[in-house]
């Protein structure tokens, strides 16, 4: 009796396993499709019915790409740098401000501390169309429109950020810093060696969504932006796949669509056990 | 050299209209293990965390050394602080928890490393340096952070509970180690607990607060022989001191205490005090301590005008000795009895109040008739 009990228990794990391994696959699948799509010589890539295994793999599209010129005169490596520039300032910048942003509001006391994060709270709320305008009056205002500030800037101010830092610096107890300043540390030095390797987890988080966010970004590009030299990859990849016609476009979008997703996949790969890890409260109770 | 003086010291937080902290005003002296207790709220921390410089003082001075200290930063006031929660720095080793303060203060590599070494053969943790606090048991911890404080050397070291996270045989232990620390180093310490325990073997001094008020400053002996008023009466010792409420009566010029019940002729040392409150008769509350409740047979014979009967409700064997609750009347009556005591639950007995050893009270105000400091 207990033995057929044991028997429908590993029956049915079994089962739930290979279910949810098969999720599993079907998930990974769009992923393999790039990876092996990206390296498909022609013919495979107009493959009826398609596959989703390459046979006869070639550098051929990524050759395409850096030979292919936008607009005559901008090359793809010129999309890509400012791509790789953009993305890792601002992410720096995020970062550095988010993090500060979030021991201030959490660890200090000053004046109209709830009302700045009140107003940090409503900025969250707003959909992004609604600040578009107004974004572009400032930067064409400050004259920033053409320049890299106007991508990164607009970026900087991330309140998604500064609440998820304010949220897990908040978990740091006080005594902490307190016990910092007492040893005679300054703010910055509470800053440094106690609260960013405390708050690593969600610094990588951070890294993350910002990543994602400006990497993936076509609206500035598109906005305020009119230089060809100073766009981004992102704009490159969506203006490139709907307007260039022709046998090419379908070769150079399958090597640009690896391209668009393997930074992403570093980052996750460098960061994802980082997220996972919940350390905080070891050192304390 | 660590005096710290405490200039009518008030607290104010922001929306309340009561001080958390009224008009502190005291003198520790250099060297002294001062010894802060009251119940959950009383402003003992926050007197702490004032000397300390995480709050700030909302009127009075406080000095460190002389030296006026209100408006100088936590981390120029050279002194040392453990927490209740130990607040280990839980991505550095023990090594660098205890360096830390040091590398800030700039002192050279190798003062530092013979100071952390000499910190953690005093308690026993050199085993330990190399590891995190999260490998380290709750004792091991405790003793890093009394490490961490110890290699500043500073002149006053300031305790905030720092005991009430361990387990109770751990914290016997802790205590005796702090007390030695203490003479060991010499050095100026403030100690906050709510633990009376720990306040009366530990301290050199204990002030007694109660909602912002300082109730008493006194060696511990004293505090728990000649209380001022019956919140330190009955916040000192375990069991609670008992209390009775009656009126002071005359009969042929002498005093006695009395009520529906008893009859309890007052001490002659205690009648300059009465006669000093100048009122005749008033409602008074008689403190007594339990072991000064006695049963035995002796004492009958001895003291036939300090005599009550009493109903036996309850018998409390601690081993070393037995507790028994009488009532007289309506009141509870605590008396600590010898071990192996004949009485059984429900006898009618009687008892002795030595009343040379009791304590009148103002019914109204809860002060003490009389501040006898030198009995």
């Amino acid at each position: 009796m207990i033995r057929k009990i044991r028997k429908q228990m590993t029956l049915s794990r079994v089962v739930l396993i290979v279910f949810l391994s098969c999720i599993a696959v079907f998930m990974l699948l769009p992923i393999i499709f790039l990876f092996n799509n990206a390296f498909k010589p022609l013919n495979e890539l107009f493959l009826f019915p398609p596959t989703i295994f390459v046979q006869h793999p070639t550098m051929r599209n990524f050759e395409q790409l850096l030979l292919h010129t936008a607009a005559g005169v901008v090359p793809f490596s010129r999309y890509l740098f400012n791509s790789l520039l953009i993305s890792g300032i601002t992410l720096v910048a995020v970062v550095l401000v988010s993090t500060m942003a979030g021991y201030v509001l959490s660890k200090h006391r000053f004046h109209f501390k709830r009302l700045i994060m009140a107003l940090i709270m409503i900025s969250l709320m707003f959909v992004p169309e609604t600040v578009m305008i107004p974004r572009y009056l400032m930067m064409s205002g400050l004259k920033l429109t053409d320049t890299y500030f106007a991508h990164i800037l607009p970026f900087i101010a991330a309140p998604v950020a500064v609440f998820l830092m304010k949220q897990f610096i908040d978990q740091i107890p006080d005594a902490l810093v307190e016990s910092a300043k007492l040893d005679g540390a300054t703010d910055m030095t509470v800053f440094t060696r106690i609260i960013i390797p405390l708050t690593a987890p969600a610094v990588a988080t951070v890294c993350i969504i910002t990543f994602q966010a400006v990497f993936l970004d076509t609206e500035t590009s598109m906005n305020y932006i009119t230089n060809e030299t100073m766009k981004t990859m992102a704009y490159y990849v969506t203006a490139f796949t709907s307007n260039v016609p022709g046998v090419a476009a379908v070769s150079i979008s399958a090597a640009v669509g690896l391209l668009m997703f393997v930074p992403n996949l570093i980052l996750f790969l460098l960061f994802q056990r980082k997220m996972i890890q919940t350390m905080l409260h070891s050192g304390v109770k | 050299m660590g005096s710290v003086e405490f200039n009518h010291v008030y607290k104010y937080y922001k929306g309340e209209s009561n001080p958390s902290v009224h008009d502190f005003h005291l003198t520790i002296e250099d060297g002294e293990f001062l010894v802060m207790v009251g119940p959950s709220g009383c402003g003992k921390s926050t007197t702490l965390r004032m000397l300390a410089g995480l709050e700030d003082v909302s009127k009075g001075d406080i000095y460190i050394d002389g030296k006026f200290m209100n408006y100088v930063s936590p981390k120029d006031r050279d002194i040392a602080m453990v927490f209740q929660n130990y607040a280990l720095y839980p991505n550095l080793t023990v090594y660098e928890n205890m360096a830390l303060g040091l590398q800030l203060h700039k002192v050279a590599k190798h003062d530092i490393e013979l100071r952390v070494n000499r910190a953690a053969r005093m308690l026993e943790i050199s085993a330990y340096l190399t590891k995190k606090p999260n490998q380290l048991s709750g004792g091991q911890k405790q003793r890093v952070a009394l490490g961490r404080a110890l290699v500043r050397e500073p002149k006053v070291f300031l305790m905030d509970e720092p005991l009430s996270n361990l387990d109770a045989k751990l914290r016997t232990q802790t205590r005796m180690e702090i007390s030695k620390l203490h003479k060991q180093l010499n050095t100026t310490m403030v100690y906050v607990t709510h633990d009376q325990t720990e306040a009366m073997t530990m301290g050199t001094r204990i002030v007694v607060m109660k909602d912002g008020n300082i109730e008493q400053v006194a060696p511990p002996q004293r505090l728990y022989d000649s209380p001022d008023n019956l919140f330190v009466a009955g916040f000192i010792g375990t069991p609670q001191m008992n209390f009775l409420q009656g009126t002071i009566a005359t009969h042929d010029g002498e005093y006695f205490f009395e009520n529906k019940r008893l009859k309890l002729k007052i001490h002659d040392s205690y009648i300059p005090h009465i006669k000093a409150a100048n009122r005749k008769i008033r409602e008074v509350i008689l403190g007594i301590r339990p072991e000064y409740v006695a049963c035995e047979g002796w004492a009958l014979e001895a003291y036939p005008e300090w005599q009550a009967s009493a109903i036996i409700d309850m018998i409390e064997p601690m081993g070393s000795n037995t507790f028994l609750f009488a009532t007289i009347g309506k009141d509870t009556v605590i008396s600590r009895a010898e071990p192996h005591t004949p009485i059984q639950i429900g006898e009618t007995v009687k008892l002795v109040i030595h009343m040379d050893k009791a304590h009148l009270f103002d019914c109204e105000s809860g002060v003490s008739l009389a501040v006898r400091g030198d009995r």
